[in-house]
């Protein structure tokens, strides 16, 4: 084989790192930008979107605090989000199993049903959801919100753990039945473990997907108990009495921990990456 | 191979999934559908009515417009987006230098709420005081001219659009877990051969990539099919109709027109434009494997 | 691999391996999990207490003057004072609070057709009245007015036409609305020009004074198309409103379907010539906030609204040091105003019980004190016409002084959009101005666009 010219190979990392920066610049900077604004006042704001703020003050943090119950709100978050990414997580690894390895009469359906969902538009569900959860008894419970989200997370996941049940080779599970493993066996100890990359790539889709619901969250509670973060910033959004710089606060404020959650959540990843050489 | 019991393994994996789903979704599917089909609003029960709404709202222009401008969506998400989530996995795969930061930074975007990221980019692109202005400047351009990117129906949609189309940092994570996936004696044995980087790219990585990229473009079609939020935060659906999409359109029939009829019929029409489309992807890129031995 | 398949993990339970397989998520949210439950609990047994208690009666409420809003501690007031009195010492109030009228409209109208309103509903606009009417889920307050002369004689006869519905009175209106012409005096002065007394005499001789502050460096009017374009629509209904009969006729009527009409198209007319010269670079797609922030800064000269704005002037976190006293106010040229009865506070109660109750609220909210005090607190302007203003107010805040004393100069008045018109057409006449303005689309097919979207209401 050729060699490839060092100008070529030196070009190509140039560009690799210029891609890099491009998109962690677009990525980082609105939000960078948003805590710079958090210290602006009213007028700054609404007056200039490249200055700083005249002083560093704390001010938008207090008012974030006063005028929305919003430590509360992210405290329901992570309850909801959490219980409903494990609720997903679960019930998709075990049906997305099924569907991604047999054949079955009502698989068509299954399939077809868990797509249409996925259009289902919030306006159409939510009054019959509505009814429902008054019926049931979980109108403005965590417990609500936990099945609808937790429902809502399962026709992305599905697709994403159906595929990636896909690439893990039946090999293994057919010398794990020859050796007389029972179903449940061949499945808890080899294809779960092989499949964390994905169940842990499902959970962090399912989280960002939920996180930022706002419209059953709304439609679904009545109280401050099952409220949660995007309802909080709505507080701050009276259609001719603006406060962004609050807005912006209490954003760098349930920002932050999130992001926090998700270097923890992706060092997962990164030992599952790692783990994956073990497959095969 | 044998499995004792398939058919109860089959039932007890796939029925709590669906038990769930049932519960959320059986009734709203069934009332969309039979609404659909009747004069429905705000303040009177449904009374069917045939396919009235559907005439009505394939007679409408805007509708029409809605769709276009839902599928040019749909491509531009499918094709781009999900393109740079993949380059961008590609390039994190092989850990060059700050890639952990570089990971969760392009994360960030999808964390962020909405509300926050409609009001950003809406106080950002202002004409008089954002960005625009004395980037406008520096080219040496016109200045009783600077583009008002969402306030002209000539920049609107393109601008709408930029406020997603580059954060791609969903799809990465997907194929990213995918890539770790794959066996690295293979990589082993290309390098043992003497594979270049983009060789093992192109020969190897990619085409296994075939399943996942497809399970993307399914996701990110879907997405586009029923976007909403960040629409409506800047544009909703305007200047005009150049920002019109389904569900804007959708909304507006419920919640300004107060016609829930005419409103689920649009969402009997998403729905149908929503699996057409994942049938279609699923014939294009979809292998199956695991399946073929028939188990 | 196969060796470890046979024995290690064969003790393991479903449920154990299914969360060790996930530790991710797991850890945490498996902890949280206890604590999920117990809120939700003590809250229903809350409510439980609340509703078995036979002294108290307790009203559902939903309010959306919270956080941000610019009524929110006057209705914090109201409702502590209330149960403070004699009517109120036995209500207790449960309360929902929704941020925001879009958010608290959406919610409504499930509520209106689930059929779960609250006893006391506010009125965020957009029709709601008459939606919550026809759905037959609000009380009819025509025989409590009837009972209660002296409330009934705090409205005037328009107020409480617009809260009928098939000759029933669904709505308390708790405030009347007005908009103006606020003006900058420095920037009137730089250009060397002095605003009238009153008002222009005709829009002629107003945008002679736009061209002169235009000539002066100063960008004349504020403007905006964005939420519901109110700036703008505050103009346009002015356009309509002072011109002649007709134009006046067609700006006072409800829900309009016919806007081809040469009043309107004149004005859309008008309105266009406005965005392309008189105005800033952002009112095309601007929300209002960027806007005021403009006026506040002293960077436009004439800006339409309402009372409700007057306290903003000296809030130092929004305008300038000192702002308050550059501002002067002008009514619409030809002595126009624009004024609207507000869409009332409802009963959504069904017991004789809860209505009465709610009935008291909404007669405690429109006490002539209260009525004041809103004024002080709000800018609302009272309901009730002739209401003594104290002396302290008029010292205090003379802006507000001069706004009640400039009303009754008021030659023509007439409605605007927001209280008016269907809601989808508010919103294409948001969506539709921005063509309008560049020029995509002629003053005739704005019309027609609105009427078209009118009329989708008849269908």
């Amino acid at each position: 084989m050729k060699k490839t010219p060092q100008g070529v190979i030196y070009a190509a990392k140039v560009a690799k790192y210029l891609f890099l920066i491009f998109f962690t610049l677009i990525a980082v900077g609105p939000i960078l930008w948003a805590g710079i604004s958090s210290f602006k006042t009213y007028a700054e704001i609404n007056s200039s979107a490249l200055s700083w703020p005249s002083s560093f003050r704390l001010d938008n943090y207090r008012a974030a605090f006063q005028y929305a119950p919003i430590a509360r709100y992210f405290l329901n978050s992570v309850i909801i989000v959490g219980i409903s990414v494990l609720v997903t997580v679960v019930l998709v690894a075990m049906c997305a199993y099924i569907i991604s390895r047999f054949r079955f009469t009502l698989k068509t359906l299954i399939v077809l049903l868990i797509s249409a969902s996925l259009m289902l538009p919030a306006q159409a569900i939510s009054q019959p959801l509505f009814a429902i959860f008054q019926k049931l008894h979980i109108f403005d419970t965590k417990a609500g919100l936990i099945i609808v989200y937790s429902a809502m997370g399962i026709p992305m996941s599905f697709f994403v753990m159906v595929s990636y049940y896909k690439t893990i080779s039946t090999a293994l599970e057919e010398s794990a039945y020859i050796d007389g493993a029972s179903f449940l066996q061949t499945f808890l100890c080899i294809i779960l473990p092989l499949a964390k990359p994905g169940l842990v790539t499902i959970a962090l889709l399912q989280f960002i997907n939920t996180w930022n619901e706002f419209y059953f969250a709304l439609m679904l509670t009545s109280g401050d108990s099952a409220r949660t973060v995007p309802i909080a910033l709505n507080y701050y959004m009276g259609t001719f009495a603006n406060n962004y710089s609050a807005l912006f606060a209490a954003v760098v404020m349930t920002v932050l921990p999130t992001i926090l959650l998700f270097v923890i959540l992706q060092k997962q990843v990164v030992e599952s990456l790692t783990a994956g050489a073990v497959k095969g | 191979m044998k499995i004792k019991n398939k058919g109860l393994w089959i039932t007890l994996f796939t029925a709590p999934c669906m038990l769930l789903f049932a519960l959320v979704y059986a009734a709203p599917i069934v009332t969309v559908a039979y609404t659909s089909l009747c004069n429905y609003t705000t303040f009177s029960s449904p009374e069917f009515a045939g396919l009235k709404n559907f005439v009505t709202i394939f007679g409408d222009e805007g509708f029409l417009v809605s769709i276009k401008n839902t599928l040019l969506w749909v491509v531009l998400q499918s094709t781009f987006h999900v393109t740079l989530g993949l380059a961008m996995a590609l390039v994190l795969r092989r850990k060059p230098k700050g890639w952990k930061i570089v990971r969760t930074a392009y994360m960030i975007p999808n964390i962020v709420p909405t509300a926050a990221t409609g009001v950003m980019f809406t106080l950002l692109l202002n004409p008089s005081f954002g960005v625009v202005r004395p980037l406008w400047e520096k080219l040496g351009m016109d200045m009783g001219q600077v583009p008002n990117l969402f306030g002209n129906s000539r920049y609107a949609f393109w601008t709408v659009t930029l406020t997603w189309i580059l954060y791609s940092g969903f799809n990465t994570i997907i194929f990213l877990a995918e890539m770790g996936a794959v066996d690295q004696e293979i990589y082993e044995a290309a390098r043992v051969d003497g594979a270049k980087p983009w060789q093992v790219d192109r020969y190897i990585t990619l085409p296994l990539m075939k399943n996942i990229f497809g399970t993307c473009v399914t996701l990110a079609s879907v997405a586009m099919v029923s976007q909403f939020d960040i629409i409506y935060m800047t544009t909703k659906g305007g200047p005009g109709s150049s920002t019109l999409n389904l569900p804007i359109y959708l909304y507006k029939a419920a919640t300004l027109e107060n016609n829930y009829g005419k409103a689920n019929a649009v969402g009997v029409v998403q729905i149908v434009i929503g699996i057409s489309l994942v049938l279609l992807i699923q014939r294009l890129f979809m292998t199956k494997a695991g399946e073929e031995d028939g188990r | 691999m196969k060796k470890k398949t046979g024995n290690r993990f064969l003790g393991l339970t479903l449920s154990g391996l299914m969360v060790l397989g996930l530790t991710a998520c797991g850890n945490s949210a498996g902890g949280d999990n206890g604590t999920a439950d117990q809120p939700a609990k003590e809250e229903t047994a809350a409510q439980g207490t609340e509703t078995s208690s036979d002294e108290k009666i307790v009203l559902d409420v939903i309010n959306y003057h919270v956080g941000t809003d610019y009524a929110a501690e006057y209705y914090a007031y109201l409702f502590e004072a209330f149960q403070q009195t004699e009517e109120g010492k036995n209500v207790e109030f449960h309360f929902e609070e929704i941020p925001t009228t879009d958010a608290f409209n959406q919610k409504i109208k499930l509520l209106i057709s689930s059929g779960d309103l609250p006893d006391i509903v506010f009125n965020g606009g957009n029709n709601i009245t008459e939606l919550a009417a026809k759905s037959g889920k609000v009380a009819d307050l025509t025989p409590y007015f009837d009972a209660d002369p002296d409330w009934e004689a705090l409205f005037d006869e328009t107020s409480l036409e617009f809260n009928m519905v098939d000759g029933k009175i669904y709505g308390v209106p708790v405030s009347k609305e007005i908009s103006y012409i606020y003006y900058n005096k420095d920037l009137f002065a730089q250009a060397g020009i002095e605003a009238p007394e009153v008002a222009y005499a005709d829009w002629n001789a107003f945008f002679e004074a736009c061209d002169k502050l235009k000539a002066a460096g100063i960008t004349p009017l504020g403007m905006d198309t964005a939420d519901s374009g109110w700036l703008t629509n505050l103009w346009m209904s002015a356009l309509i409103g002072t011109n002649g009969e007709a134009g006046n006729q067609w700006m006072n009527s409800m829900y309009p379907t016919e806007f081809n009409t040469p009043e309107v198209v004149a004005a859309a007319e008008t309105v266009q010539r406005m965005f392309q010269e008189y105005t800033t670079a952002d009112a095309v797609g601007g929300k209002y906030d960027p806007m005021a922030t403009h006026f506040f800064n002293g960077e436009v000269a004439m800006f339409p609204n309402g009372p409700w704005m007057i306290p903003d002037f000296s809030e130092t976190e929004k305008a300038p040091e000192g702002f308050y006293d550059k501002v002067g106010i002008m009514l619409m040229p030809g002595k126009g105003m624009e004024m609207v009865p507000t869409p009332g506070d409802m009963v959504g109660a069904s017991e004789e019980e809860k209505i009465k109750a709610a009935v008291d609220f909404l007669k405690f909210e429109t006490k002539p004190e209260n009525q004041i005090k809103a004024l002080e607190m709000t800018g609302l302007q009272p309901v009730s016409n002739g209401l003594e203003i104290p002396e302290t107010l008029i010292e205090s805040d003379p802006l507000m002084a001069q706004v009640l004393e400039i009303q009754d100069q008021a030659e023509v008045t007439y409605g605007q959009n927001q209280a008016y018109w269907y809601q989808n057409t508010i919103d294409t006449f948001s969506t539709e101005l921005p063509e309008l303005a560049y020029g995509n689309i002629t003053p005739e097919e704005f019309c027609n666009k609105l009427s078209e979207s009118a009329k989708k209401n008849q269908e």
